[in-house]
């Protein structure tokens, strides 16, 4: 009896902490990529950002995905991968217009993956 | 982590409601909330392991959530009794001193024919050799033999089901249904009162109507019958 409470306890402890740090950790982690987006963004639209702003974007994100894994459906950071693959190209092309489209579906992206995380019926059923 | 939690939780509690609904044959030496980790449990670990586009701590936190709500209902079952009758049902008398009582057959969902499978792998072939007969509430069949203890040397067929005649066993008895339906009026019964009916090869024939205690009986077979 007292073992199974203890295993009741020590379980109810890691999920409740786990879910605390998960939430807190993908939040923060999209804020900062979300912050990086919005710099890179506003370069595209006043058609000054370069090939190296996109790769220091992409950098920040590999770095952060490696964590990230742990937490989001592998598709979803996939996806992110081939916008920002995309947008280097583009901005490398110096097609300002095409580059902000693609800047405008990661930011979405930034935006809607952590609210996936969140405790609602959309998210639970 | 909480999603994946709430969505164990939603999915364990209705197996355990659907499990409990589809009474005691579902379930075979497991309690309702046992046997639904086990039935789930595979799965859970199985997805995350092989599809490699979900994180595997998906397949953890839902195994760990699982395993938190297995030990809460056995601590809860272990210390009310109310809470046990509700989560793991109780055990039902199919057979009393009266007969097959058919209305809790139907309740666990269990027909004639389960029941008499059930006692032949219990060693009982004939519905008479027990005094009571209980389908605990894991799903086994426990049975009490009778003080009389007729010990069957023939095979007891199932002529009537609740009311109905069961016509492939008919051939055996060399019997037509009128035949059968007026031997029941015979011993003063009614077809569609009569919940059991069984034949022997000897000719020995258990009866029980509703509301009313089994009888033995006897039918006059045709010579040379035997099964």
């Amino acid at each position: 009896m007292v073992k199974s409470i203890v295993s009741m306890i020590a379980v109810a402890v890691i999920l409740t902490v786990g879910a605390i740090y998960e939430t807190n950790f993908v939040k923060k982690q999209f804020a900062e990529f979300s912050v990086a987006i919005d710099c890179v963004y506003e370069k595209v639209d006043e058609k000054t950002a370069t090939e190296d702003d996109v790769y220091a974007l992409q950098k920040s994100w590999l770095e952060k995905k490696r964590y990230l894994h742990v937490f989001i459906p592998h598709n979803e950071i996939k996806e992110v991968d081939l916008w920002l693959a995309e947008s280097i190209k583009l901005v490398r092309d110096e097609k300002w217009e095409d580059a902000l489209s693609k800047m405008e579906v990661l930011k979405e992206l930034a935006e809607q993956i952590p609210k996936t995380f969140k405790v609602s019926p959309e998210n639970i059923f | 982590m909480l999603i994946i939690f709430i969505r164990t939780l939603i999915t364990y509690f209705t197996l355990v409601v659907v499990i409990r609904l589809m009474g005691k044959r579902q379930i075979g030496e497991m309690q309702p909330f046992e046997f639904i980790v086990t039935l789930i449990i595979a799965d859970l670990a199985c997805v995350p392991m092989s599809d490699v586009s979900i994180p595997l701590i998906y397949g953890v936190v839902s195994i760990l959530a699982l395993f938190l709500l297995h030990q809460l209902l056995s601590l809860f079952e272990q210390k009310s009794l109310t809470v046990k009758k509700i989560i793991s049902g109780r055990p039902s008398l199919v057979i009393n001193k009266d007969g097959v009582d058919i209305t809790e057959l139907k309740k666990n969902n269990i027909g004639v024919e389960d029941l008499l499978e059930s006692m032949r792998t219990s060693g009982y072939f004939s519905l008479d050799q027990v005094d009571y007969a209980i389908f605990e509430s894991n799903g086994k069949f426990s049975a009490m033999e009778s003080g009389e203890n007729p010990s069957a040397s023939s095979l007891p067929l199932l002529i009537v089901d609740d009311g109905r005649i069961v016509k492939r066993n008919l051939r055996f008895i060399g019997k037509s249904e009128n035949e059968v339906a007026e031997f029941i009026k015979k011993q003063d019964g009614k077809l569609k009162a009569t919940e059991v009916l069984t034949v022997d090869g000897n000719g020995r024939v258990y009866m029980k109507e509703r509301n009313r205690k089994y009888r033995i009986c006897r039918i006059e077979l045709t010579e040379g019958l035997s099964w």
